[in-house]
């Protein structure tokens, strides 16, 4: 059963065996997950942020449980750029699925000296862009509200990206998303991945303070799912569709059921985060559930599910 | 690979819970089953090595039985996992039991109220670095306040079980009788000063019991304590070695005392975490660089939860 399937995607120009990615800051820097699944069965892989230099992080608590969710607030803390190419790039090199680098900064010349410094590395099929981190004092959200910040940082790092895939990561904290990505298509991203987390505050009644030491953090897990669906299908039928610009969805994704949905909402490829820190092999069991999908639906190849949503 | 590497590898398993004990006022110990692939990576674990437990799917207790003070929390739903440590794990023939202490304290442990024999659970493990005693002790502290005792309780168990010869003191504290999270009957002993912990009397560690209001044993913080006993031991520094767990304020109270006196210290810290498995880098520890005035963040689900106490900054 199956085997007359197609779940390969085409992603900005990228050949996936399916439309599933494990997304920045939920699955490691490489091969964190592979003592719990084969993480070549995944379409797609997407490095915890890099920034030029190592950065510690924000002081603990940096996560929050709530109802259906939770909230993180890390700070972008990753081992910067050289150890990255040093200790993480080789394990990468023998990776199947497409690997993309989550690039950060908090100016946009450092998101051009990484981006440039990693283009001709043959283990890394693009990057994404992270103009959307709310726990961050500088960068990171500040340079994704504005529509011209947008499209001024899209095209220095689209130039610095060369022939790799440029994937813009959009926040759903702003006032119009589709402005938003429309910027940044024009100026030349490849793809698009929606949504980031969503700015939120959990406060300790008892002593009234926030309970993150960062005072916010961003919202992930099934709480968002249904927002982060709207705004996907909102992007795809007012930017992505038209242009042919590829979207990768996600939001809370925890089932095969919650990928689909994506799907039909318009995204090509489907992001995983939160469920990771959870069920750390739950990609292989949505790849398998999206296949069964298929099969019990008579769809032969994926790619006709992308926006087919009835209205 | 060697057979020895593919049988502790982590992953995630099933566990059976074999009982599901109330030991006291909102104190349970919980037992699990491991079979298959599980006992064999369960039978490696280390004390002061946690698992991540999958509560989600545990029903809540009717409303009746659910204590007033948790009736507004109990409600909320669980996503993330609950890390343990285990205060036992034993592995015999193809089974491996351990047993886990839990405080019914918010959502998630007033579900595993619930919790019977013959349930399943999802639990991911063994996870972090345990406690390492270094060759040629001839006496271990182990500092326990509050719900920090299992990996002590487990670290006494495996040191006796693997005949160390290593003289084993326990030191227990907590604000109140009622809430030392022990089996053995205070009201008979609650009397005597050294009195036994039935936990730690079963591995013939002596335990010595202080808490803050004096309702059992010495009247004080485990801490004043844990000072007397040292000025009264005629032991050098090097003969001894203190493992902690507890409240972070007493962790600090001990990490002063054993660095005072040059004493090999080892504390199990506790923090927030999503994952477990270093993926959401959620639980930073502040650690000393040496040789530097920097500090950095090492993980307590990787580098820990066991940390080398000089490298604690609190």
């Amino acid at each position: 059963m199956g085997d007359n399937i197609d779940i390969s995607v085409d992603f900005a120009g990228l050949k996936l065996v399916n439309p599933v990615f494990t997304v920045s800051g939920t699955c490691g820097y490489a091969d964190e997950l592979s003592d719990f699944m084969d993480v070549n069965c995944l379409g797609g892989f997407i490095t915890k942020s890099i920034t030029l230099a190592p950065r510690k992080g924000n002081a603990t608590p940096r996560i929050v449980e709530t109802d259906s969710g939770m909230l993180n607030a890390i700070g972008l803390a990753n081992v910067g750029l050289e150890k990255f190419i040093e200790e993480k790039l080789p394990v990468l090199e023998n990776f199947s699925p497409a690997v993309f680098v989550n690039v950060a900064g908090q100016t946009i010349e450092e998101y051009v000296a990484v981006t440039e410094r990693l283009s001709s590395e043959r283990a890394i099929a693009g990057f994404e862009l992270n103009i959307s981190c709310p726990n961050v004092k500088k960068g990171g959200i500040s340079f994704g509200r504005d529509p011209e910040q947008v499209a001024g940082i899209t095209s220095a790092v689209k130039k610095a990206a060369g022939e790799k895939v440029l994937m813009v990561k959009l926040s759903p904290a702003v006032t119009d998303i589709s402005v938003i990505a429309a910027a940044a298509v024009e100026a030349g991203a490849d793809a698009l991945s929606l949504v980031n987390t969503f700015t939120a505050m959990v406060i300790d009644i008892e002593t009234r303070k926030p309970v993150l030491a960062n005072r916010t953090g961003g919202l992930s897990g099934p709480a968002i799912k249904p927002i982060a669906v709207y705004l996907v299908n909102k992007v795809y039928n007012e930017v992505a569709k038209k242009r042919d610009i590829p979207l990768l969805g996600g939001g809370g994704i925890r089932t095969a059921l919650d990928a689909i949905e994506f799907i039909i909402a318009g995204a090509s490829g489907v992001g995983i985060g939160t469920t990771n820190f959870i069920e750390p092999d739950c990609a292989a069991k949505i790849i398998d559930g999206i296949r069964d999908y298929c099969v019990r639906n008579d769809i032969t190849n994926i790619k006709e599910l992308t926006g087919s949503l009835l209205e | 690979m060697s057979e020895e590497c593919l049988s502790s590898a982590r992953g995630t398993f099933e566990a059976v819970v074999s009982f599901n004990r109330r030991i006291g006022p909102g104190f349970c110990r919980l037992g699990l089953e491991f079979s298959g692939e599980g006992a064999k990576a369960f039978a490696h674990f280390e004390p002061g090595q946690f698992a991540q437990l999958d509560i989600s799917n545990t029903a809540l207790p009717s409303p009746e039985a659910v204590p007033d003070h948790l009736r507004d929390a109990a409600g909320r739903n669980v996503l993330l996992r609950r890390p343990f440590s285990f205060a036992q794990m034993t592995a015999e023939g193809r089974k491996t039991t351990g047993e886990l202490l839990y405080g019914v304290v918010g959502p998630a442990t007033v579900r595993m109220t619930t919790l019977s024999a013959g349930d399943k659970l999802s639990i991911i493990g063994p996870l972090g670095r345990g406690f390492r005693i270094p060759e040629g002790k001839k006496t271990l502290l182990l500092v326990g306040g509050g719900m920090g005792t299992p990996p002590l309780q487990h670290l006494a168990q495996a040191l006796t079980s693997q005949g160390s010869g290593i003289e084993i003191i326990a030191f227990a504290g907590a604000r109140t009788a009622e809430a030392l999270p022990y089996e053995g009957r205070l009201d008979d002993i609650s009397q005597q000063l050294g009195f036994s912990l039935a936990e730690f009397a079963k591995c013939g560690v002596e335990s010595l019991v202080a808490t803050d209001d004096g309702t059992a044993g010495h009247r004080g913080l485990v801490t004043d304590h844990l000072l007397q006993w040292l000025e009264q031991s005629k032991l050098t520094p090097d003969e001894m070695m203190m493992c902690a767990c507890g409240p972070e304020a007493m962790l600090a109270r001990v990490s002063r005392i054993a660095a005072e006196r040059n004493i090999d210290c080892q504390l199990s810290m506790e923090r927030r975490m999503a994952c477990g498995i270093g993926l959401c880098q959620s639980c930073a520890v502040e650690c000393r660089v040496p040789g530097s005035s920097e500090t950095i963040y090492k993980m307590c689900c990787e580098h820990g939860p066991v940390f080398d106490a000089k490298e604690v900054v609190f």
